[in-house]
């Protein structure tokens, strides 16, 4: 047996060296960049993604008492390049802080609750509900902004495919975290 | 006031699927709904739109709606 053949063989007995080890230290080299409020998050969000970064829109750990209610959490290693970025669009976080504790783990914007026939995924301050039998939305509620019956009335009674998406028809946070709620509650489908 | 649906105290998106789930049991006539927030008024309001009812009544009863929901 070669020995390369003895070590996939034997991978379960040198778990510092298996697949899952490595996944895990790799995903505890993060950062989360902490902004003063939430329009910032949003133009860094699409300013990052353009350029192809992969990040997630999180909420702030409790440890960080600054900075408004969303995050963005990044690979650390790219800290330097995402800033210089963020620098050229003139969008610079207030904080940038290394992912080293569970104190400093960002926590998940989105809430799933089930109830039987329907799902409804809730992102910040907004919520939105479908039939899961035909991904119909029957329901969008929350925020408090001006445009959320706009959004209702436009995305209700209409499946998740024919729906127009909330960031191309809002015009305020409360689209944006709509928008967020759309995409999770695709991904649960 | 005995087939009512009672939603009140409850939030989105409970008294909407509420509603829903009466409406496809009883196909069409009268359904009374109590709900206790402008925002549920306007969610049931709409998801019954959907289904083809029409509100034709609503009365406000101090913090509370009682709304009549038709269909043919």
């Amino acid at each position: 047996m070669s020995l390369l053949n003895f070590f996939k063989k034997n991978m379960n007995v040198f778990p510092v060296y298996s697949k899952t080890a490595k996944q895990d230290s790799r995903k505890s080299e993060r950062a989360i960049l902490v902004f003063d409020n939430t329009s910032e998050v949003i133009q860094a969000q699409r300013t990052l993604e353009k350029k192809g970064w992969k990040l997630r829109v999180m909420g702030p750990p409790p440890e960080i008492r600054n900075g408004c209610d969303l995050v963005i959490e990044i690979p650390l290693i790219e800290e330097l390049n995402i800033l210089r970025t963020l620098q050229e669009t003139r969008n610079v976080p207030i904080k940038v802080v290394p992912v080293s504790s569970p104190l400093l783990q960002p926590v998940d914007i989105f809430q799933v609750k089930d109830y039987g026939d329907y799902l409804m995924v809730r992102a910040a301050n907004m919520k939105i509900t479908i039939e899961k039998e035909n991904q119909l939305i029957v329901n969008i509620s929350g925020g408090g902004c001006p445009d959320v019956p706009y959004l209702a009335g436009e995305m209700v009674g209409k499946s998740l495919t024919e729906s127009p998406l909330p960031k191309d028809i809002g015009h305020t946070l409360c689209g944006y975290a709509l928008q967020l709620a759309y995409e999770e509650i695709l991904r649960q489908c | 006031m005995n087939n009512a649906i009672d939603a009140r105290g409850l939030s989105c998106p409970q008294p909407v699927l509420m509603t829903i789930d009466r409406m496809k049991n009883q196909k069409n006539g009268e359904i009374i709904v109590l709900v206790d927030t402008e925002t549920a008024r306007e969610n049931v309001t709409r998801a019954a739109g959907n289904l083809g009812w029409d509100l034709v009544n609503v009365q406000a009863e101090e913090m509370d709606f009682k709304m009549t929901l038709k269909k043919e």
